[in-house]
Parts: structure tokens; sequence; C-alpha cells
């Protein structure tokens, strides 16, 4: 066969003009950087919000306007991460029609998840909102950290929305069969891992600014979804490994352009490193708090590469496999 | 019920583009979309090499990922099988681009280097590059319709699709090899269906992608 197009992995007018008459396979160039920023700061917001509740540390970290940190970080990761998507559509202004295709696409769901976390965890919120010194929701009724009946509610809805929020773009990678490296259900099991890792260590992070000490139990769990998403990368590296395209996916990884940043930015500074750390951090109580601020800038370099290098090795098979007389 | 489809014999073809230019003058893609170009690929060493041709379009699938990944609506299925992509509902979120196995779908992007609404042309700006700025949206996805507009007309005038030239696709018009077949694949009596009677079983491309392709093949080497 002729070297022309993905085999090269050149992303130049030239190999975007002859991919279209050649027969090998074809690097997706359509997401990028924008997707991989829009990825990671949607699993971040999601997952903080998450985090935050779940290991009960909205209170005493801080505010701002009287609206927990924890939460101001979740709306603005997620407020970013929206403004970036619509401003990368090719007509951003008709960015309303992401909602409409709710059957049947990811994205109207991720469209859907992030509106609804938006309102509805904004809404949770708005009680604690403190302006000049008043706070002129404070009687709308219900508990802005949901200890009663009507902050629960809307805590559980804003919860179930940040889920979607943090799978939902593994979920629009892996559905198609195009692209055989993203067809798998373990890119969306990396994403949800990657954004709970990285959004337990940006509210570590949070908590060690704030000068309150990061417990045991918390290192433990960050070692643990470090782990798991260590397993996730791992089992998805080694499945498949000759299937067309996903062959060249793995090859651009593990051997090709992408070696380097995977296996060092991905793999052991963002995925290995932080798990030993934290769980170094779990047993060492004087390191601790160190050690979870490191663990936070690891993991949130990592998880970008995971995404960016997941999205860049997204490789189309050819078409036809010609047979052995035809190749 | 109808369903538009076309049989390609790849066997037949010559790889002279005839069909990837006809099908660029009637409908006047963008300038980096080629709708319906002819892969090509060597084989063999010397002095038996081969070069082997492939011509592709969208094939038009039964269960089209484009459409299932569509935020907006934008691409939908014809009861006549035809994916249409709709560049006034599109969004532009290049979603299809990653659905699709074959490559299919191109994005207008609007690169700022051309005064596009300008007239007439100048030297700025080729004669195709404004009919694809008159005729299609920036920011917008397009793709090969089976030349529906020609179907369409033809049945409106009571002309036999895939064979009075007005009402057939004009790659298949064009084709001096006569490699493409276009018809209702749901009619026994349709020429594609008698070709593939004659010349079949047929083949997809991407069979792994299960998306049941109307743009079907013989004589794949």
């Amino acid at each position: 066969m002729t070297s022309l197009g993905a085999a090269s992995g050149g992303g130049g007018p030239q190999n975007v003009f002859m991919d279209q008459f050649s027969l090998e396979a074809r690097t997706q160039r359509v997401w990028d950087l924008n997707h991989a920023v829009w990825f990671t700061l949607m699993g971040l917001g999601g997952g903080v919000f998450l985090a935050g509740r779940i290991l009960n540390l909205t209170e005493g970290l801080g505010s701002v306007l009287g609206i927990p940190t924890v939460d101001v970080v979740s709306f603005v990761a997620i407020a970013a991460g929206g403004a970036i998507l619509v401003a990368d559509l090719g007509r951003p202004l008709q960015f309303w029609r992401a909602f409409v295709n709710i059957r049947t696409s990811w994205i109207s769901w991720g469209a859907w998840s992030d509106l609804i976390f938006l309102v509805v965890a904004g809404l949770l919120v708005l009680p604690a909102l403190s302006l000049g010194g008043s706070a002129p929701f404070e009687g709308l009724g219900w508990d802005p950290h949901g200890t009663d009946g009507a902050g629960l509610a809307l805590e559980i809805v804003a919860g179930v929305a940040a889920v979607v929020v943090m799978t939902y773009a593994g979920a629009v990678l892996a559905r198609p069969r195009a692209i055989p490296y993203w067809n798998s259900p373990a890119v969306p099991l990396q994403f949800l891992l990657s954004s709970s890792a990285m959004s337990v260590a940006v509210v570590l992070f949070i908590e060690v600014a704030a000068g309150e000490p990061v417990s045991a139990g918390q290192m433990v769990l960050l070692g643990l979804l470090c782990s798991g998403l260590l397993v996730a990368v791992v089992v998805h590296l080694v499945t498949d490994v000759t299937a067309p395209g996903k062959a060249e996916s793995l090859d651009r990884l593990l051997r090709g352009r992408y070696r380097v940043r995977f296996v060092w930015l991905v793999l052991v500074d963002g995925t290995a490193l932080p798990a030993v750390l934290a769980f170094v951090g779990a047993a060492a109580s004087g390191a601790r708090d160190v050690l979870a601020v490191v663990c936070c800038g690891l993991l949130l370099v990592g998880g970008f590469w995971l995404r960016l290098l997941t999205l860049r090795v997204g490789i189309f098979p050819p078409v036809h496999i010609p047979s052995a007389a035809g190749r | 019920m109808t369903r538009w489809g076309m049989v390609i014999d790849a066997a037949r073809c010559v790889g002279c583009q005839a069909c990837t230019v006809a099908c660029k003058t009637e409908n006047q893609s963008p300038l980096d979309a080629w709708y319906a170009p002819v892969l090509e690929w060597e084989s063999g060493e010397f002095p038996d090499a081969t070069l082997n041709y492939l011509p592709v379009l969208c094939n038009h699938c039964e269960d089209a990922p484009c459409v299932t990944a569509c935020p907006s609506g934008a691409l939908t299925r014809r009861d006549d099988g035809i994916v249409m992509a709709d560049e006034d509902v599109c969004i532009g979120s290049r979603a299809c681009m990653t659905a699709c196995p074959y490559g299919a779908l191109h994005f207008f992007e609007d690169r700022g280097t051309v005064a596009v609404d300008a007239a007439p042309a100048g030297p700025e700006q080729s004669v195709p590059e404004r009919y694809a700025h008159q005729r299609h949206v920036r920011g917008a996805v397009s793709k090969c319709t089976y030349c529906a507009h020609k179907i369409d007309f033809g049945i409106e005038n009571g002309l036999e699709v895939g064979i009075h030239p007005l009402a057939t696709p004009a790659c298949v018009v064009t084709c001096p090899a006569e490699c493409r077949i276009f018809g209702d694949l749901d009619d026994p009596d349709s020429n594609v269906s008698r070709y593939l009677a004659e010349r079949g079983p047929s083949e997809v491309l991407r069979p792994d992608a299960e998306t049941l392709p109307s743009t079907q093949y013989v004589g794949l080497p």
C-alpha cells in the first residue's frame, strides 16, 4: 500500500486532502484540543460537586459570596466547559439545537445534563448567596447543604446530572463503531474514574488551602480511584490489540509519536504515581497535605492528556481490507 | 416500500475519477469536500504491481450512526432510505464525522480567507468556491445525498429513477465504465436487484460497523 494519510500521522493540509483518496487508516481530525479541555472541565465540574458532598466538605472550606468554594469551582468549571463547547461549534449561535435529539445523541444528553446541573445545583446553593452582607434568597425554604427534604431532593437531582456530566463525553466517543479505539466501555469508564480522581484531588487541594487537615481515609479513596483508573487504562491497552484501527491507535500511543506523553504524563505521572503517593500519604500523616497537593497537580495534567491523546489516536480503519491478492 | 441503493462493481472501475468530478460539479461541494472519491492503492511488486480502485460515497445506512450521533436532528433518514443533512439545522458539532465509519460527512469550515459574500468573484475567490458558499452553509456539515434532488425531480416528472440521466445520481450517469448501478433495492425487478442477482452476492464496506449500508459492492479486490 502507499504510505499516504494516517499512517504518517501528519495533520497538514496535504494529508487531509490525500486521506480522502487513500484506502489507508484515517486519523480523525475534527476533535482536538478544545474538546480535550471541554471534556476535562466537564468531568472536573461534575466531580467536584459530587466529591464535596460525598466527602462532606462543602462547609468549612471557605466560600465566595456565601457559596461554598467547592461548589463555585464546580460551577465555574462546567460553565467554562460549556462555553468552550459552544465556541467550538461550527455555528455557535445555533447551540440550542444541541438539546433536540435526546432520543439517541449523547451530546444532547450532555447538553441537558449540563443545563439541569447548573440550574438545579444553582438553585440548591442560592439560599447561601450573600450580597453586601445580606442573603436575599435565604427565605427560599431549603438548606443549601441538603439537610432538609427540599434541599436533599435538589441535591439528588443535581448529583445525578453531575454523574451524567462526568460520563457523557466518554459515551459520545464510545457509542459509534467507527473508531475501534473509542468503541469500548473502557473509554467512558476511564473518563469517569479520571474525573473522580481529579475531583477528589481538587477538593483535597481546597481543603489544604483552607488550612484543614487531609484525612487518611480521603487519601485512601484517592489512591483507590487512581488505581482503578490505571487498571481501566491498562485493560484497554491489552484488549483487541490487533483489531484494525485500534492496532494503529495503540502503535501511536505506545511506540509512536505519543509514546513519551502517554507513558509519562498519563500512565506514570498522571495515574500510577498519584496512586502510590496517595497510599503513602494515607500512612504518613506528616506529609499528607503536601502529597495531596502534588497528587492534584499530577492528576489534572494526566487527566487532560488522557483525554487529548484519546482524541488524537482516534483512527478509522480502512473502509475495506483487500484480500491477499489485492494487497 | 422503496429503498434507494447503489451497487458498485469495483472490478469495473478504471480509476478515472470522473464520478468524483461529476459529483463536485453537480453538488458544488465545498473545496475540501469530496463526496464521491475513488480510493487508490497499490498491490503486488514489480513487474506484477497493480493499482486498485475503490469508489466510495455515503453508504446511506439503514442504521446510520451519523443520524444517531447528531444532536440537532440535522441528519435524518428519509422513508426511501436516503440520509439527508439539513445544513440550516446543523450546529457544526461534527459528532457525525466521528461516528461515520466511511468518512462520508464533510465540515464546511469558514477559514475567513476569502471574501465569501463579495460579488463578483475576484482573484481571491475562485468561481467554484463562490458557488460552494452560495449553496452550502458555513460551519455546517454536508454530504452525498444520492443526488436526492435529481431523484425527486425524476419522480415528480415521471422519469425512471436510475435509468434516466435527469433522475439518476451524477456519479452514476457519468461513469464511463458503468460500474455504478442505482435503483430500488426492495424491488426485485429493479436494475440493482437484477445486477445483484447476476453478479452477487454483494459485500459492504466496514461490515464490522453493522450499519446496514444501501451502497453495496461486487467485485471487491
